[in-house]
C-alpha cells in the first residue's frame, strides 16, 4: 500500500509565479527565435562564404543562451536536477545542432558537387 | 560523371536504418509506458478512483508534502443519499459519460482541460463554490443541466442551451462529474478553491472516518491520505 | 492535345484525375470550416446569435471536423497525384478508388448534416453509433469511423499495390509505412469507455500521432516528390533527407505525446517525458532552416510556379512560428498548468494547423491547377496574378490578426481565470469578461473577415488561374548539377 505514495510522489515541478508569466512566454519565444536566427546566420555565413557574418551568428546564440537562462529561472527549472539537465541540454544542443546539420548537408550533397566543380566546394571549407 | 559515396554517417542506407530504429525504439518505449500508465488510470488505479468513490465525500486541497493540489477523500457522503455498489456506481457514471458524449459537452466545455473554451472547465465542477452550499448542490446541478437557459450566467449573455436532458440523464451526469473530480490530475487546476464541505459540527466527521479503501482494486487510497 | 490554359483532364494521369476530385472537396470543406468558424467566433461577441438553432458546440464541431477532413482530403489527393509518377505504373484499382471517393464524400455529407440537424442524442450507446461521439476532432459517429477505415484500407491497397507493381522508391516505402501507421492509429479512437482518463489517453494517440507525426511525414513525402520533379534535385539526396526527417520527426514526435499527458490522471513521469521532448521539438525546425539556406545557396532555387513557391515559403514560416514559437511558449508543464485549455491553445492551434498544413495543401492546389491547364505559365507577369497575391496576403493578415488577438486573450485568461481564480466557474467568467478578452474576441472577428475574403479570392483564383495565359510553363534551366 505504501508504495503508492512513492509512486505518486512529490510534484516534480514548481509552477510559475504569476509575476513571471510574461518573462516565461517571452523568453521561451526568444529561445526559438534566436535559435532560428543563429541557425540562419550560421548557414548563411558558410554558404555565401562570408565569415564576417559568423560573429553575428554567435551573438544570436549568446542571446539564446541568455533567454534559456531567463526561462530556467522564471519557469523554476533549477529546482531539481532533471529540469536543470534539460536547460543544459538545450544550451549545448542548440549550439551544436547547426554545425551537425551543416556537415550533414555538405556530406549528403557531396556526390552532387562532384560533377559541378569549383564554386560550391569553396564554401564547404570551414 | 564521377560519383563517390558520401561518408558513412551521411549515407542513405545509414539514415534509413536510423529512421527505422528510432521509430521502432520510440514505439517500444511508448508501448511499455502505456502498460505502466494503465495501472495509474484504470478505474481503481493509482490516480483514478473506483467508481464507488461517489459514495464518499470528495474534496480538493493543496497537499504541502506533494506540493500540489490533490483530491481528498472523506467520509461516506453518498450521491443523492444512496449508497451504491461498485457495479451500480459504474453503471451510473457510464450513463453520465455517455450523456457527456451524446450531448457533445466538449463542443463548449473542457474536461481535464481538453475540449472547447466557450464554457468553464468541468474537471472540478462538482466542487465549484458557485453551486452555493453542499446541501443544495446536487439539486442545483440536476436542475441546471436539465434547463440551464434561465439560470444566471454571470451577465455575459452566454447561455447553455436546453439539450433535452432527462432527470435520469442529469443525475447520471452529476455522478460522472463527482467521479471525475476525484481523479488525481497532478495539480490541475492549480489554486482551485473548492466549495465548503465541512460538517456543521466538527465532531461528526472525525468519528465517521474509519476506512479509505474505497479504491479497492489498486489500494490507491494512499494517494489521498488526508481526511477532511 | 488540350488547349493551353483551359482546364482539361486530358492533361492528367488517372491518379491525378482522382486527385482533382479530392482537391475540389477539400477546397469546399475549407470554406465550410471558415463559415462555421465565423459563426462560432461571432457567438463570443453576440451569444444569442443562433442560440438553440446552431449552438456554439455545433459550429465548433463542424469547424474543427471540416479542418481535419479537408486536410486529409488534401493529403489523399496529394498522394494520388504523385502515385503514378513515383511508381512508374498506372494506379492499381483506380475504379475502386473512384467508387470509394464517392462513398467517403457521401458519408462526410451525411455526418455533417447529422451534426447540424440532429445535433445530440440520448445518453445511450446508440447515439455514439449513429449521431455523435462527442470527442473533439473525432466526433464522427462509429458507423462513419468504420466507413473511414474501410475507405482508407482501399486507399492503402491502391498505394501499396501500385508501388509493388511498379517500383518501390524510398519515398514510396516511407509513404506506405506512414499510411499504415496513420490508419492503424485511427483504430485507437474507436471504442467506448466510461473512464475519462483512459478515453483521453487513447484519444491523444489519434490526435497527436496524426498531427505531430504521421501527417508531417506525408507532407514530407509529397514535398520530396516536388523537389525531385520541379527542381531536379537528385533522388538519392532527397531520400536521404527524407529519412533524416523521419528520424527527427518520429524521434521527437512519438514520445512527444507526453506533453498531452500532464493533467489527465496519468502518472507524473509524463511531465518529465513531455518536458524533455518539448525541448527537442525545435531541432527539426533548426535543421530545416540550415538545410533551406544551404539549398538556396547551392541551387539558386527557381520555380516555374510562383504561387506554389510562395505558399511553400509561407508553410516554412508558418510551421516555424505556429508549431515552434507558439508551441514552445506554453509547452513546459510549469506554465502549461495555467495555459492548458485556454485561448492560448486556440492561438497556437490556429497558427500551427494553418501554418504547417493548410498552406502545404494550398501549394498542392496550385501545382494541380497548373498541370490541369496544360502546364501553363505561372511565373512572373502571370495574367491576373493579383488574385493569388491578395488571396495570400488577406489570409495571412487575417490569420495573424486572429492569432495575436487570441494570444492576448489567452494571456489574460491564463492569469485571471487560472492563476488568480483557479479555474472555478466564477473565475472563468471573470477571465471572459476582462476587457483584454472582450477586445481580443472583437479583433479575432475582424481577422476572421479578412481571412474569409482571402478564402474567396483563393477559390476564385484557383478556378481561373492561367485561363487567359497563352505561354507555356517556364522551362527552367536544369538545376546546376
Amino acid at each position: 500500500m505504501r508504495r503508492n505514495i512513492t509512486k505518486v510522489g512529490t510534484s516534480m515541478i514548481q509552477p510559475v509565479e504569476l509575476a513571471n508569466f510574461f518573462a516565461v512566454f517571452f523568453s521561451a519565444a526568444s529561445v526559438i527565435l534566436f535559435g532560428t536566427a543563429y541557425a540562419l546566420l550560421f548557414a548563411w555565413s558558410r554558404v555565401r562564404g562570408r565569415p564576417g557574418l559568423m560573429p553575428l551568428a554567435y551573438l544570436a546564440y549568446a542571446c539564446l543562451f541568455a533567454s534559456v537562462l531567463v526561462l530556467g529561472f522564471t519557469a523554476n527549472l533549477f529546482v531539481n536536477g532533471f529540469w536543470t539537465s534539460i536547460v543544459l541540454l538545450m544550451l549545448v544542443g542548440y549550439l551544436v545542432a547547426p554545425h551537425g546539420i551543416w556537415h550533414l548537408c555538405v556530406q549528403t550533397h557531396e556526390q552532387e558537387h562532384e560533377d559541378e566543380g569549383t564554386s560550391v566546394k569553396v564554401y564547404q571549407q570551414r | 560523371m564521377s560519383q563517390s559515396q558520401p561518408v558513412w554517417w551521411a549515407s542513405e542506407s545509414l539514415w534509413r536504418k536510423v529512421a527505422i530504429w528510432v521509430t521502432g525504439g520510440s514505439l517500444v518505449a511508448l508501448i511499455f509506458l502505456t502498460f505502466d500508465t494503465m495501472a495509474y488510470i484504470k478505474a481503481g488505479g493509482i490516480n483514478v478512483p473506483a467508481y464507488s468513490i461517489i459514495n464518499k465525500r470528495v474534496g480538493y486541497e493543496f497537499n504541502e508534502e506533494h506540493n500540489r493540489y490533490e483530491p481528498v477523500i472523506g467520509p461516506d457522503e453518498p450521491l443523492f443519499g444512496k449508497m451504491l455498489s461498485e457495479e451500480e456506481a459504474k453503471e451510473l457514471v457510464s450513463k453520465g459519460k455517455l450523456n457527456v458524449q451524446a450531448k457533445n459537452c466538449m463542443g463548449c466545455h473542457t474536461l481535464m482541460g481538453n475540449g472547447s473554451y466557450y464554457a468553464p472547465d468541468l474537471t472540478k465542477s462538482w466542487l465549484d463554490p458557485a453551486w452555493g452550499s453542499k446541501e443544495i448542490r446536487e439539486d442545483q446541478m440536476v436542475a441546471f443541466i436539465m434547463d440551464p437557459s434561465d439560470k444566471l450566467h454571470n451577465g455575459l449573455g452566454r447561455k447553455m442551451p436546453r439539450l433535452g436532458i432527462t432527470e435520469e440523464e442529469a443525475r447520471a451526469t452529476v455522478a460522472f462529474l463527482k467521479w471525475m473530480s476525484a481523479i488525481n490530475t497532478m495539480g490541475f487546476p492549480h489554486n482551485f478553491k473548492a466549495i465548503d464541505q465541512s460538517d456543521p459540527e466538527p465532531s461528526a466527521s472525525a468519528t465517521v472516518v474509519e476506512t479509505v479503501d474505497v479504491m479497492d482494486t489498486g489500494g490507491a487510497a494512499d494517494n489521498a491520505p488526508a481526511q477532511q | 492535345m488540350a488547349t493551353l490554359g483551359v482546364f482539361d483532364t486530358a492533361n492528367l494521369n488517372g491518379g491525378q484525375k482522382l486527385a482533382i476530385k479530392y482537391f475540389s472537396v477539400a477546397l469546399a470543406l475549407f470554406g465550410a470550416q471558415v463559415l462555421f468558424g465565423m459563426f462560432a467566433a461571432f457567438q463570443y461577441i453576440a451569444p444569442d446569435f443562433l442560440y438553440e438553432v446552431l449552438d456554439f458546440s455545433v459550429n465548433r464541431t463542424v469547424h474543427v471536423n471540416a479542418l481535419v477532413v479537408w486536410l486529409l482530403y488534401g493529403f489523399l489527393g496529394g498522394v494520388y497525384w504523385i502515385l503514378e509518377d513515383e511508381a512508374g505504373v498506372p494506379v492499381v484499382g483506380l475504379g475502386l478508388a473512384n467508387l470509394i471517393f464517392w462513398i467517403l464524400t457521401l458519408a462526410v455529407v451525411i455526418v455533417v448534416l447529422v451534426y447540424i440537424l440532429v445535433q445530440v442524442g440520448p445518453a445511450d450507446i446508440k447515439s455514439i453509433w449513429l449521431i455523435m461521439e462527442g470527442r473533439e476532432y473525432i466526433e464522427a459517429p462509429r458507423w462513419a469511423d468504420i466507413g473511414i477505415v474501410v475507405s482508407v484500407l482501399v486507399f492503402f491497397f491502391n498505394v501499396a499495390a501500385t508501388f509493388s507493381k511498379g517500383k518501390y522508391t524510398g519515398i514510396g516505402g516511407v509513404l506506405v509505412l506512414d499510411l499504415l501507421a496513420l490508419f492503424g492509429l485511427y483504430l485507437a479512437g474507436m471504442f467506448y469507455t466510461p473512464n475519462v482518463s483512459v478515453d483521453q489517453f487513447w484519444w491523444w494517440w489519434v490526435i497527436h500521432m496524426w498531427v505531430e507525426a504521421t501527417w508531417e511525414v506525408i507532407v514530407g513525402c509529397i514535398m520530396a516528390y516536388m523537389l525531385i520533379q520541379t527542381l531536379g534535385v537528385r533522388r538519392k539526396i532527397v531520400e536521404t533527407w527524407l529519412y533524416i526527417e523521419v528520424a527527427m520527426l518520429f524521434g521527437s514526435g512519438i514520445l512527444g505525446l507526453g506533453h498531452h499527458y500532464f493533467w489527465i490522471g496519468t502518472p507524473q513521469y509524463w511531465l518529465a517525458i513531455g518536458g524533455f521532448f518539448s525541448a527537442l521539438e525545435p531541432v527539426p525546425l533548426v535543421a530545416m532552416v540550415v538545410h533551406a539556406v544551404f539549398d538556396s545557396g547551392v541551387h539558386k532555387l527557381k520555380s516555374n510556379n510562383h504561387p506554389a513557391l510562395a505558399w511553400t515559403i509561407a508553410q516554412a514560416a508558418g510551421n516555424l512560428f505556429g508549431a515552434g514559437v507558439w508551441g514552445f511558449m506554453h509547452t513546459l508543464p510549469q506554465i502549461n498548468l495555467y495555459t492548458h485549455g485556454t485561448q492560448w491553445t486556440t492561438s497556437h492551434g490556429h497558427l500551427a494547423f494553418y501554418g504547417a498544413y493548410a498552406t502545404a495543401v494550398i501549394a498542392f492546389f496550385y501545382l494541380a491547377a497548373q498541370k490541369s491547364r496544360g502546364n501553363v505559365w505561372m511565373s512572373g507577369g502571370l495574367v491576373g496574378d493579383w488574385k493569388w497575391k491578395w488571396a495570400l496576403a488577406f489570409q495571412w493578415i487575417g490569420m495573424l490578426a486572429m492569432v495575436m488577438a487570441l494570444l492576448i486573450a489567452g494571456y489574460e485568461q491564463s492569469q485571471v481565470e487560472r492563476a488568480m481564480e483557479g479555474a472555478t466557474w466564477m473565475g472563468y467568467f471573470a477571465g471572459q469578461s476582462h476587457p483584454w478578452f472582450i477586445q481580443g474576441m472583437n479583433w479575432r472577428m475582424v481577422g476572421g473577415w479578412f481571412f474569409s475574403l482571402g478564402y474567396v479570392l483563393l477559390v476564385w483564383d484557383i478556378l481561373t488561374i492561367g485561363k487567359r495565359e497563352t505561354r507555356p510553363s517556364q522551362v527552367l534551366a536544369p538545376a546546376a548539377h
